[in-house]
């Protein structure tokens, strides 16, 4: 690191430089003192702290890899077969989930809107559009950890039965706090980021997840949020 | 060599001893879990239906809050049947309805097979799972003439379960789905029961 050319912190920087330095002698030190053992339990110590985090980390939530991006929706197509990774694997074994087999259906989630943005709560969306062939869909909304009891429990998702369509067989939910014309889809919590999930019961698409197209899911917009 | 050098050769070692650590814990976490579909399973056993597992919100009853499903469909009910292969062919019988239904069996690796309603002939739906062994005994048992109906899946693995999937279109075919899930059979197959049917 070089002073030198920073002459606008230079005032600032030889203490700091004194302070790194005193710092790296005592380092210095404290190494020249450490024995081999020392070392050795410094390495063993790291390695399983990093080791058992970074596990921890990775296999905590939602799976960390392994979905096809599909407009804003992300869809998992592995994650209940033979051939879900080691990582769907054990995220599956510590929440207890029983993920959708290819022969059964699909899974989509998403968890950002058409720009990118993270969905919150305190914002409006339109989620409109159609689905790829199934014989059932359902879309749910779910916002992270407990709900909360006092709020109650309007509607948590519409099946393909239960949507209002268009004319055309389209159809466009709204998910909003406040009471919406139409299909309105009660956000679930008042503040805080929130989830959608698309499940395509029977569907063919799930043996080819990569081959959906944009056009077949539906888009999230954002409309307004309340500041 | 300097001690900086030494400790930097150690934080190497962590690290890579880390990597080891992590990819070690990643795999053995499915087989270590206590708190997996598989383990949860184990208690539908002695039952000779599905034990429901999430069961629908109806107009006077709501969901379980017990239910062990992460985030649940709220419009599907699931139920499970757990097998143990030592104790025989397990066989998956269910009426199909108006409602989807879907069955699909799960190893300890991940579903193997999934099989909708569709798949129903005359409205009845039959799964036998079989280890390699238990299959070729029953395909040498079998009678020609006799047509079976039934779906025959073999097992890699001794151990499993079967994931009844019931959807309710409607809220007022809750009730119908949750019943619907209930009514799916899970029995042991018997080898002396199929002999005693051949013999007579």
């Amino acid at each position: 690191m070089s002073t030198t050319d920073h002459p606008a912190r230079s005032g600032a920087m030889p203490d700091i430089a004194g302070v790194a330095g005193r710092g790296g002698r005592a380092f210095r030190a404290v190494l020249r003192r450490t024995s081999h053992v020392g070392l050795v339990f410094y390495t063993l110590a790291l390695g399983a702290g990093l080791g058992l985090a970074t596990a921890d980390y990775a296999t905590r939530g939602g799976y960390p890899f392994g979905g096809v991006s599909v407009g804003s929706w992300i869809a998992w197509p592995r994650t209940g077969s033979l051939g879900a990774d080691p990582y769907a694997r054990a995220v599956n074994a510590r929440r207890g989930e029983i993920p959708l087999a290819v022969g059964e259906g699909l899974l989509l989630t998403a968890s950002q809107d058409n720009q990118g943005r993270t969905l919150t709560a305190g914002c409006t969306y339109v989620i409109a559009g159609a689905t790829p062939p199934a014989r059932a869909w359902t879309l749910t909304v779910a916002g992270r950890g407990k709900r909360d009891p006092e709020r109650p429990v309007l509607r948590e998702g519409f099946t393909s039965t239960e949507v209002l369509r268009d004319a055309d067989g389209r159809f466009s939910i709204v998910l909003a706090s406040d009471v919406q014309p139409g299909n309105w889809l009660p956000m679930p919590r008042a503040t805080g980021p929130v989830r959608l999930a698309l499940r395509l019961y029977d569907t063919p698409v799930a043996a080819s997840a990569g081959t959906v197209e944009r056009s077949a899911v539906p888009t999230i917009s954002r409309t307004e949020c309340a500041e | 060599m300097n001690p900086t050098g030494r400790f930097l050769l150690a934080t190497l070692a962590g690290l890579v001893l880390a990597g080891l650590v992590h990819i070690a814990v990643v795999l053995a976490i499915p087989s270590l879990s206590e708190s997996d579909a598989l383990s949860k399973a184990r208690t539908s056993e002695t039952l000779d239906h599905a034990m429901p597992v999430y069961t629908l919100s109806t107009g006077i009853n709501p969901a379980p809050t017990e239910a062990w499903l992460p985030i649940p469909d709220p419009s599907v009910a699931v139920g499970i049947c757990a097998y143990n292969l030592a104790d025989g062919p397990m066989r998956v019988s269910a009426r199909t309805g108006a409602l989807m239904l879907s069955l699909a069996v799960h190893g300890r690796r991940g579903a193997f097979y999934a099989v909708t309603d569709q798949a129903a002939v005359r409205g009845a739906l039959d799964l036998v799972i079989l280890t390699r062994a238990q299959y070729d005994e029953a395909l040498a048992n079998e009678d020609e003439n006799d047509v079976s109906r039934d779906v025959r899946i073999v097992a890699t693995e001794r151990e499993g379960f079967v994931v009844v999937r019931v959807v309710a279109a409607l809220p007022s075919q809750r009730q119908a789905a949750n019943e619907a899930v209930q009514a799916v059979s899970c029995t042991i197959d018997s080898p002396t029961e199929d002999a005693a049917k051949s013999g007579g």
